[in-house]
């Protein structure tokens, strides 16, 4: 079974020994031992949403390393988060998406309105089953839960996951008005209300409706 | 050792009378005490003509020397800095990821392109940079830039490691570099690009890796 | 050589942090910290009242918070009570409620100070909030802002914070700022450009104005901030303050001060 682990705070060390993971393309950094690389595209459990969903239009593409040995993925400096998934579901930005277990099944799920409000196109990646993920953010991400006493609010620029049994919904956050009380635009955020885990970066994205 | 690691993106050097320190021009931060820099177009033992050989392959970073009786901290773009203590040995890295280095030190350059065969000669192509490689051989501390920080890998004769050229920092010990390719990995980036390529040291030594596959 | 880049003084930089054992820390509505970092990159502020936020900075909440922009109605007493400078409005929010309100900057370190009865200068793109027992004002040096009263502020760095005591010279773009010491000098150091070498230098062309050139000299009793860059954080504007008779630099040299705001800088790794 193949072990994740961090080095350091920003790369992620994968052992394989005769097993595989999915991996963004191209973040592999270093690797010992033998291994093997394939590219994966369009086909197989809903990648052809990682592939084709970014509204940058620059397609994203996952590859397949089997071996044994070491293998080291690293994504522009970005802070690695670990993830075990014991069968529930996790969503997550597809930019933020960096390694799964090859055990793991990974989608797409429509996201309505928040998505929108990124620039992210629709459409968030989902990743189900029993295993390790492993998460990439602009500085680490800080883990909150979310209790049906204490909703949470996100600027959408700093989302990055969740799991768990949430509904989201947009919510206005302030009005801007000059101090010659003209309005000057508003800004959103996502609140997530039930049971569940959110995962927040220490920086955010350009967005459309955030800014506060 | 003369250099201090005071957080991870600044490096404290003291200089005392006699103990020279060079390095990359703007990369001072702060200084305290009576401290003089002067740019070297040398870099110090080099002499004009490696310097001139070195302008050719572009490997050409302005360097400054640093002189006098206080502490200078260095820090350069906001990247990360990582101290390595040389005790002798000699250490290979790109000239424009040196932050700063003790004069202590004896600098060279090397033909990449000699050891390998092509891999010098795609490593340019990959990097941008030339086919030369900057030697520090001695005693003495080296602060070397890295974006998101480096981590070391041990190479021992049963475990060679490969690394992507583009996250590639430095090495030191006695390693063997050479290009190679894993199965389906040039299927994977596209056939004649310089990325269809790793380098794979071997030997005993260290290795020292970015976590980016991002040039400085 | 004595003067040592110590460790920060009592009160001053973010906690340590034991390395990571076992999984992610999972935070919840009440085990935030209050107004202290959750990590170095994230603040908590405990939220009972009112805290000033420079815009875009929040990046979670629970609780029940408002936010207001500057000029809206209510909250006009509070602003004019801890705003004197002639801020751009549209860069600043007042938070308003109860809960906890996690602050951070583009990954940047982040760092809390606490003032009392005492006055900090800071640049005006490091400065993310501050509590309103704070009044902030305008410094004369071009692009910095001065904090006075009792309090605490948050502040973005790139690389933790060093504190250093004077007398020391500085590369002007690795000041955070400075506590308690009078305002710092210009220094230009000729030798640089002397000689053989420096002559070749200034027809070449070869490197450029630098730091080594030019330092802000520090004097007297105080302590300095430092971070790694030459990349400056984006500066925000600080706005213009009209010219008068004894001004210093004139009626064309008073305008702006920052960089303006908008814009966002390149990350910090």
């Amino acid at each position: 079974m193949a072990l994740f682990r961090l080095q350091g705070s920003r790369v992620l060390a994968v052992d394989l020994t005769d097993d595989a993971v999915k991996a963004r393309n191209g973040s592999m950094v270093a690797y010992t031992g033998k291994m093997t690389f394939k590219r994966l595209t369009g086909g197989g459990e809903g990648l052809r949403g990682l592939v084709t969903r970014r509204v940058t239009g620059e397609s994203m593409t996952v590859m397949e390393v089997k071996g044994f040995g070491t293998c080291f993925f690293a994504e522009s400096a970005a802070e690695i988060n670990l993830v075990r998934l014991d069968g529930e579901k996790l969503y997550v930005e597809a930019s933020n998406l960096l390694c799964t277990e090859a055990t793991l099944r990974t989608g797409t799920s429509f996201t309505g309105l928040r998505g929108a409000s990124e620039g992210h196109g629709l459409f968030t990646t989902t990743v189900e089953g029993s295993g390790q993920a492993a998460l990439t953010s602009a500085g680490p991400a800080v883990v909150l839960r979310v209790t049906p006493q204490t909703p949470l609010s996100v600027d959408p620029g700093a989302y990055v996951a969740h799991t768990g049994n949430l509904r989201q919904h947009f919510q206005s956050g302030v009005n801007w008005r000059t101090f010659a009380g003209e309005a000057s635009g508003e800004a959103f955020q996502i609140r997530f209300e039930g049971d569940g885990l959110v995962y927040v970066q220490p920086s955010e994205r350009v967005t459309v409706g955030g800014q506060i | 050792m003369a250099f201090t690691q005071l957080t991870s993106k600044m490096v404290r050097a003291d200089v005392a009378p006699g103990q020279v320190v060079f390095s990359q021009r703007g990369a001072m931060l702060a200084y305290t005490g009576q401290v003089t820099f002067t740019p070297s177009i040398t870099g110090g033992q080099g002499g004009l003509g490696s310097m001139l050989g070195r302008r050719i392959a572009h490997e050409a970073v302005p360097l400054m020397t640093v002189e006098g009786h206080g502490a200078v901290m260095f820090g350069h773009g906001g990247h990360h800095a990582h101290v390595v203590d040389l005790s002798g040995e000699t250490l290979y890295v790109e000239s424009d990821r040196l932050l700063a280095f003790e004069g202590s030190l004896e600098q060279g350059t090397m033909f990449m392109g000699s050891q390998g065969g092509v891999m010098g000669v795609i490593r340019g192509q990959v990097t941008g940079q030339g086919l030369f490689t900057t030697t520090l051989t001695g005693y003495g501390s080296v602060a070397v830039l890295a974006h998101g920080g480096v981590f070391e890998l041990p190479v021992t004769p049963q475990a060679a490691v490969h690394v992507d050229p583009q996250a590639y920092v430095a090495h030191r010990g006695d390693l063997r570099n050479r290009l190679s390719t894993a199965v389906g990995w040039r299927e994977m980036v596209g056939r004649g690009s310089g990325e269809s390529f790793q380098l794979e040291l071997s030997g005993s030594g260290t290795v020292y890796v970015q976590a980016s596959e991002e040039k400085l | 050589m004595s003067q040592g880049f110590g460790p920060p003084p009592p009160g001053f930089g973010p906690p340590q942090y034991p390395p990571g054992a076992g999984g992610p820390v999972v935070h919840d509505a009440h085990t935030l910290p209050a107004d202290d970092n959750v990590n170095p990159y994230t603040f908590s502020v405990h939220l009972d009242g009112q805290w000033f936020l420079q815009r875009g900075k929040m990046i979670a909440y629970y609780g029940q918070i408002d936010f207001h922009g500057l000029g809206h109605g209510p909250l006009d007493r509070l602003v004019a009570s801890s705003f004197h400078s002639p801020l751009h409005a549209a860069q600043w929010v007042v938070a308003q409620g109860r809960g906890r309100m996690l602050l951070a900057d583009r990954a940047f370190d982040i760092n809390s100070y606490d003032l009392d009865q005492g006055n900090l200068t800071i640049r005006s793109g490091n400065l993310l909030a501050f509590s309103p027992g704070l009044a902030l004002k305008q410094s004369i040096i071009p692009g910095f802002l001065t904090l006075i009263g009792t309090g605490k502020f948050v502040a973005a760095s790139n690389g933790a914070v060093v504190f250093v005591e004077p007398p020391i010279r500085v590369d002007p773009q690795a000041l955070v700022g400075w506590a308690d010491c009078p305002s710092p000098c210009h220094h230009y150091d000729h030798s640089y450009l002397r000689g053989v070498l420096g002559g070749v230098r200034m027809l070449t062309g070869l490197g450029g104005l630098s730091g080594e050139e030019h330092q802000f000299e520090f004097a007297g009793a105080g302590q300095v901030l430092l971070q790694s860059s030459e990349t400056l954080m984006d500066g925000i504007d600080t706005g213009s303050v009209p010219w008068e008779p004894g001004m210093p630099g004139g009626p064309e040299g008073m305008a702006g001060g920052g960089r303006g705001p908008g814009g966002r800088g390149p990350l910090p790794f």
